[in-house]
């Protein structure tokens, strides 16, 4: 589990880092993703436990001792939430950056400065 | 009763439906878009209806067949209620605002739009954290996509930072609610709230700190904020306004949900982050000058105010009311105006303040900005203005000073922003086009705001504070003579005078003598000098109901039960003079100057009544304050408040503009009447002093103070050009003379301070009439520009004459009186040298008067006023009453002597005796009475000896003059009048440095430029931004110091 | 005492007052000849002048307020004249001190200045502006000195009352101000020297730029009336300062009296006189300038002097 969690707070930074340096709107899109994924990873090994099994019940699962045998279903269930969105989110700054890249022939954030002040 | 889960439901069942609905047209629609969104506004009307006045309890909504915390559950209280009524009528509004750009748009901006406002009203029920999460990620997609309903680089470009610095946050969000279920195994906010013990390691608080800075971050705290400015001003108004409004309303609400999960030591960051953000975000709004972005700012700053509201009450003991009406107030002042502001944006579409004199061309429509921008302003009697007033009393019993100067200072800032603003619609060049026929769709939503607004601040000011009717009064007067515009002048003159009489009948008899006093000045002199006004033509719109306001909120000055009451007539009589100010033809720069000045001055004020306990009683406060003791502080924050009113040194460079520009005829009214109000005010913390007088004196730096007031008006007057600016200065000395004998706080002090009051307030009523009467005649105020007119204009001559020897002092008439007054009580108390600067000081006030009476009306003729006519008989009716009055108290100074004994006497024993006419103090001894008869005596014997043996009397024409037996050359080079004291200038060396003019120029220079620093981080590159928002949210933690 | 008693009485003062105000601009007049090295006018020149110009058969006039001016100007005379008491413990010459303390005299002395202003004002000349514009300039200059030091005087004798500072000043010659209050005496006397108008401080009538300076319009009965002022109010001025700083006149005999205000006045004159015939005229800004350096300061010591020592 910890290492799970801090590949996560890993990931997190990595993708933290990309946006703020990487000048490229498509870059830092991907900056955002990796933010996202990052995340997720962290939401889903907050919700594991060691030696359990899935959340899902089955033959592997004993239905009196259900709760002692599975991990966490909660962090499952908002992570799959959670990626529905950052998915939405993602498409949607791609389909920006596409209209963007018409209006100005650019990829650059620098080129979109003029609101400022 | 409906359940508000349909709101929710039916949003996504129609925003689903509607692309198919789409198909059968347009129309139908946007018919099933209103619907739903009239649906959710009656909704919510019901409940809150039913919250308010019926006293329902709280609604919970289980959902999914099971209770809480095994599934998500909503609530629905009052608060929640009245948020999302406000929210959902925002959201219909501005779906009908826009509705053209709904008709044209391809249909998925309708469905948009719906989920966005379901978004809203999921948000602020819900009471699940993960659900809150979900809710805020609808509503952000939704709002993201919206912005780009106008395709434009702009608005694309501000939405990319906009999703970029949304994402981040909710990634923070997203990690604070699971470490949170971490640590309490629970989403549910009433479950974790119940359980925060768990939250209380470090670890604990982390996650909470994440939760609610994430929020936090969404209502854009100072500096992290740029993405925020730059959607204000890119994108479509009608989705701006729900942006700024509909959602920074939800996800307030949010942060107000989660806030008790923070520990209350940690509360005070957030207070502290809000006034900064409240207090920066305005300082840099002062060198904006684009309407949306400046909207931005303010919108910025007030929701950092509210955030500093609720997080600092959120750990008082006070009263739910109290914090209804302060963060409450902000709130709701805010969102009105926010909204109402940013349509009309939409409507006016320039991008820059100095083009918004177009607005002028479309009357309802100025209307409806003004409002909303004095709104804005936080002036009564709008929802902020009460807030503002509740939360100085608040901050100041609970010591938060720094706090309060910032928001204070922050609030002086956004004053003087908006009011540029205004002036600049109000007075700049109109541009030749026309303003294209507002569509009713746009109008309708922006009246409907400004009528809540309206009936929110009446409703306050009737529930809350129960105000007497009398203090309506001002405003209806407005409203009353707006509705009567298509009169013409001369009958609203009359009308307006009657008003003030019925208003005078209606107050009288006032419970004592010193009120009847001020009741002279304040209405029965401005029921004269409306007279004066009689000589305009036309309909003159926006004129008598401003000057009303102005009377009758002196008038309620002198009656004013309680502080509250006092400080909100000072606020309506300053707005009006404000607006009279700015109708002068060159009105926008002073009046911008005279605001921020008085607005300075209201909120100091306003401190110092925060200190001040409440007062119930049924008598006039001026009556009421000697059994009150003003503490030290509060008495120093309103001394300065109304040394600003009366112009004293130092805080007095508005004045000469304010007189200057303001309409001829309506400067004898601030001159003579408007200035006494300083005065009153002055008296009113004077007469606590004298009751409760305390180790250290602030009326002997007072005395000092106005002794420089005195001669440094002096000196300023003495070369003045125009003639208005000149008597300005005059009345900024003569204060001073009032001022200082106010100080002295002795009876013969007092009795000198009301002496000078009355004789200012007829002398420089009459000679501001007879000037305006004569640049009436001559179209200029340069005095060299004029000259010989005495033959032209003798009535208005004699009234000048009357007036200066009443100002200087000279005897038999009632300036001397004054001065004899003033010189014995400063010796009496042992003020030497103040005296001897007030000698000076009248000394020199020879030197203006005589230039003035003499450029004027001596001298040589100037060709182009050879047939100058006598000011018409309006301008001289008020003349001869005032020096019938002053004749009347020269010959008989009992008149008013006696009356001022006795009411001086109630605060003093009295040190002076009065037989016959003969007054004696403890120095000398004065009887006007046989001085007038002495000078008459020796007047007459010369004048008859001279008419009896004076030799044939010829009478010569303009030029015949000894001059070297040339004819001079034009009268041009003949008038000496251009620079006529040069000597004296040239003598005074030093003294004549406009110190303190420069003085407030460097600081205007050095907050813009302070300004212009702070704005630099706002580099419009969305990376800084984000990196803004990463610092700030380590740098808020450090603060905290878990 | 009776109103035509009163009137009798008024008008010995004034004609005494005036014949020797005239009388003692006739000797200034002489004096400053023989400074100069000329022979100089008769001492009664003034009196033919008074008469000569008065004979005049056509008075020219430039309107109502240019009438009204030298007599707003005599007034300003005598009234300044009546309101002080001349003779200590005399009823003759105790004219209207009764309406008003020393504050009324100061103001008084305005009255007629600023009547005159205006009246010269309407004659439309140039020069008679330029020449009030610095007398009044000056004007606010030494009245600085002489203000602050009757403040100090009010101090010291806790009244503003004329009759009652030159009764504090009986018994010895060492009770005068001169010698009880000797700055604050410095102070006023300093101011006196710009009051007279004698040289260095004459460059409100400044013969050889402004003709004589505001009066220059006037002729005939006006300059006449004007020449009678300068008589009257030159008296009055040096009795005021005769009963402020020099004990006053008094005794029990009313010619002594009169005497005694003769001597003292003459003296006190004589300063400026002897000032006025030394030193060179000083330039507008700098006679102004000068008001507000040292006697200002000396003024100022005076109080503090009094009030703090």
């Amino acid at each position: 589990m910890i290492f799970s969690l801090i590949l996560g707070f890993i990931l997190l930074i990595i993708g933290l880092y990309g946006m703020l340096t990487q000048k490229n709107l498509i870059k830092i899109v991907i900056g955002f993703s990796i933010v996202d994924t990052g995340t997720h990873i962290i939401i889903v090994s907050i919700g594991y436990l060691r030696g359990k099994t899935a959340p899902i019940i089955d033959n592997a699962v004993d239905l009196a001792n259900a709760a002692k045998q599975v991990v966490d279903p909660i962090p499952s269930a908002l992570v799959l939430t959670a990626i529905v969105i950052g998915l939405a989110v993602t498409a949607l700054m791609l389909s920006f950056i596409i209209k963007l890249y018409h209006k100005n022939r650019s990829l650059s954030i620098s080129d979109y400065q003029e609101l400022k002040w | 009763m409906v359940n508000p889960i349909y709101i929710l439901i039916l949003s996504l069942v129609i925003g689903f439906l509607l692309t198919i609905i789409d198909k059968a047209g347009r129309k139908l629609s946007l018919f099933f878009l209103y619907g739903v969104l009239s649906f959710n506004v009656a909704v919510m009307f019901i409940w809150f209806y039913q919250f308010a006045f019926v006293g329902r309890a709280s609604l919970m909504i289980h959902t999914a067949g099971f209770i809480a915390p095994i599934s998500i559950n909503l609530k629905l209280g009052l608060l929640e209620a009245f948020v999302l009524l406000l929210a959902n009528l925002a959201g219909l509004m501005s779906a009908m605002f826009l509705f053209k750009k709904l008709k044209e748009t391809h249909i998925s901006g309708l469905i948009l739009y719906l989920v966005l406002i379901m978004g809203v009203n999921g948000l602020v029920m819900t009471r699940d954290l993960f659900n809150m999460f979900v809710f805020i990620e609808i509503l952000s997609i939704s709002t993201y996509a919206l912005i780009s309903i106008d395709e434009n680089k702009r608005s694309f470009s501000a939405g990319f930072k906009y999703m970029i610095a949304g994402g981040i946050t909710s990634t923070f969000f997203l990690l604070g609610i699971i470490f949170i279920y971490y640590f309490t195994g629970n989403l549910n906010l009433d479950t974790v709230l119940g359980n925060s013990s768990m939250l209380a390691m470090k670890t604990g608080v982390f996650s909470i700190f994440l939760l609610i800075v994430s929020i936090f971050i969404e209502l854009k705290p100072f500096p992290a904020n740029g993405w925020a400015l730059d959607v204000y001003q890119a994108v479509n108004s009608g989705i701006t306004s729900v942006i700024a409004v509909v959602n920074s309303a939800a996800i307030l609400f949010v942060f107000y949900k989660i806030l008790p999960l923070l520990p209350d030591q940690y509360l005070m960051v957030f207070v502290g982050a809000g006034i900064v953000t409240f207090l920066f975000s305005n300082l840099i709004g002062i060198k904006q000058t684009d309407p949306k972005r400046l909207l931005g700012y303010s919108s910025i700053a007030q929701m950092g105010l509210v955030v500093a509201a609720i997080s600092y009450t959120t750990k008082l003991n006070i009263s739910q009311d109290l914090v209804f009406i302060m963060a409450g107030g902000i709130f709701i002042n805010h969102f009105l105006a926010k909204a109402g502001l940013f349509w009309i944006t939409g409507i006016i579409k320039r991008s820059e303040i100095k083009d918004w004199g177009i607005l002028r061309n479309n009357t309802p429509l100025l209307l409806l900005f003004g409002v909303l921008l004095f709104a804005l302003a936080g002036l009564p009697p709008f929802p902020g203005f009460w807030a503002k007033w509740e939360m100085a009393k608040i901050f100041v019993s609970n010591n938060l000073y720094v706090g309060l100067a910032a928001v204070l200072i922050g609030s002086l800032f956004e004053a003087f922003y908006l009011f540029r603003w205004f002036g600049y619609a109000i007075k700049n060049e109109r541009k030749e086009e026309s303003l294209k026929p507002v569509d009713f769709s746009q109008l309708f939503p922006v009246a409907v705001f400004v009528l809540i607004t309206l009936l929110t601040s009446v409703w306050i000011m009737i529930r809350v504070y129960a105000f007497d009717l009398i203090n309506f009064l001002p405003v209806a007067a407005v409203f009353g003579m707006y509705l009567l515009n298509f009169l013409k002048a001369k009958l609203k003159a009359v009308l307006a005078i009657i008003v003030v009489i019925l208003y005078g009948y209606s107050i009288y008899p006032l419970e004592t003598a010193l009120q009847s006093l001020f009741g002279i000045i304040f209405v029965i002199g401005s029921g004269i000098m409306i007279i004066t006004t009689m000589n305009r033509k036309g309909k003159i719109s926006g004129f008598y109901g401003f000057l009303l306001m102005m009377i009758l909120s002196m008038g309620n000055l002198i009656i004013a039960k309680s502080f509250l009451s006092f400080f909100l007539n000072w606020e309506f009589m300053t707005i009006a003079a404000y607006l009279l100010i700015l109708r002068g033809k060159k009105g926008q720069v002073p009046a911008l100057t005279f605001i921020t000045f008085s607005l300075a001055g209201a909120y100091l004020m306003l401190a110092g009544f925060g200190f001040m306990p409440n007062v119930l009683s049924s008598n006039a406060i001026i009556n009421t304050i000697g059994s009150i003791e003003i503490p030290l502080a509060a008495m120093i924050l309103l001394l300065l408040g109304f040394l600003i009113k009366s112009a004293s040194f130092g805080l007095h460079i508005w004045i000469p503009g304010a007189y200057a520009e303001a309409e001829d005829d309506v400067t004898p009214f601030f001159a003579s009447i408007f200035s006494k109000t300083g005065i009153f005010g002055l008296l009113l913390v004077a007469i606590s002093f004298i009751k409760h007088s305390s180790e250290f004196n602030p009326f002997y730096w007072l005395g000092w103070l106005g002794a420089i007031s005195a001669i440094v008006g002096a000196f300023l007057a003495t070369f003045q050009e125009d003639v208005k600016k000149l008597m300005a200065y005059s009345s900024m000395s003569q204060l001073g003379y009032i001022i200082a004998s106010v100080s002295l706080l002795s009876h013969l002090g007092w009795i000198s301070a009301l002496y000078l009051t009355l004789n200012h307030f007829m002398f420089k009523a009459m000679i501001f009439v007879a000037i305006a009467g004569v640049i009436h005649r001559t179209g200029t105020r340069q005095m060299y520009k004029m000259g010989g007119l005495i033959k032209k204009m003798p009535i208005s001559y004699i009234t000048v004459l009357i007036g200066i020897i009443a100002v200087s002092g000279v005897p038999p008439l009632s300036g001397f009186g004054s001065k004899w007054l003033l010189y014995s009580s400063m010796l009496e108390k042992g003020w030497y040298l103040q005296a001897g600067v007030f000698f000076f000081a009248s000394g020199v006030s020879f030197l203006y008067l005589y230039r003035m009476i003499h450029t004027i009306f001596l001298g040589q003729l100037k060709y182009e006023h050879q047939n100058v006519k006598e000011a018409p008989i309006y301008f001289l009716i008020p003349q001869v009453i005032f020096i019938m009055g002053i004749m009347a108290i020269s010959m008989f100074p009992n008149l008013i002597i006696k009356p001022l004994n006795s009411i001086v006497g109630n605060y003093f024993a009295s040190t002076i005796m009065i037989d016959g006419y003969n007054v004696t103090s403890s120095l000398g001894h004065w009887n006007g009475n046989m001085v007038m008869m002495v000078t008459m005596g020796v007047f007459i014997v010369p004048l008859v000896f001279l008419i009896l043996f004076n030799g044939r009397t010829q009478k010569v024409k303009q030029f015949n003059i000894v001059f070297a037996a040339e004819r001079p050359e034009s009268p041009q080079t003949t008038h000496f009048a251009h620079n006529m004291f040069s000597h004296y200038y040239k003598a005074l060396g030093g003294l004549t440095k406009p110190r303190i003019q420069n003085f407030w120029n460097s600081v205007s220079e050095w907050s813009n430029a302070i300004a212009g620093l702070f704005r630099q981080i706002y580099t419009g590159n969305g990376q800084t931004y984000l990196l803004h928002i990463l610092l700030y949210i380590v740098v808020l933690y450090i603060f905290l110091g878990v | 005492m009776s109103i035509t008693t009163k009137a009798l009485y008024v008008i010995i003062s004034v004609i005494v007052a005036t014949i020797y105000g005239l009388a003692l601009n006739g000797v200034v007049r002489k004096i400053y000849a023989r400074v100069h090295g000329r022979f100089g006018p008769p001492v009664w020149q003034p009196f033919i002048d008074i008469i000569k110009t008065h004979g005049n058969n056509v008075a020219i006039s430039h309107g109502i307020m240019y009438y009204l001016g030298p007599v707003f100007r005599l007034a300003g005379g005598l009234g300044t004249y009546l309101f002080i008491p001349v003779i200590f413990g005399s009823v003759v010459f105790s004219n209207f001190s009764l309406a008003g303390d020393l504050l009324l005299v100061m103001y008084f002395i305005f009255f007629g200045q600023l009547g005159m202003a205006l009246g010269a004002g309407e004659g439309g000349h140039p020069y008679s502006p330029i020449g009030i514009a610095r007398g009044l300039a000056q004007m606010t200059t030494f009245e600085v000195p002489f203000a602050l030091s009757v403040i100090a005087l009010a101090i010291q004798y806790n009244t503003l009352n004329i009759t009652t500072i030159v009764a504090a000043q009986q018994g010895s010659i060492l009770n005068w101000t001169l010698f009880t209050n000797p700055l604050a005496v410095v102070a006023a006397m300093i101011s006196l020297l710009g009051m007279n108008m004698h040289s260095p401080f004459s460059i409100v009538l400044a013969p050889q730029e402004i003709p004589i300076g505001p009066p220059i319009e006037m002729n005939s009965s006006f300059l006449a009336t004007l020449q009678t002022n300068r008589g009257l109010f030159g008296a009055a001025k040096l009795v005021l300062f005769m009963n402020l700083y020099f004990g006053g006149a008094a005794h029990a005999n009313i010619f002594v009296a009169l005497l005694i205000m003769i001597l003292k006045t003459f003296i006190i004159y004589m300063f400026s006189v002897f000032v006025g015939a030394a030193y060179p005229r000083f330039r507008p800004e700098q006679s102004m300038r000068f008001f507000l350096k040292w006697p200002t300061l000396i003024g100022i010591a005076s109080i503090l002097f009094v009030a703090y020592f």
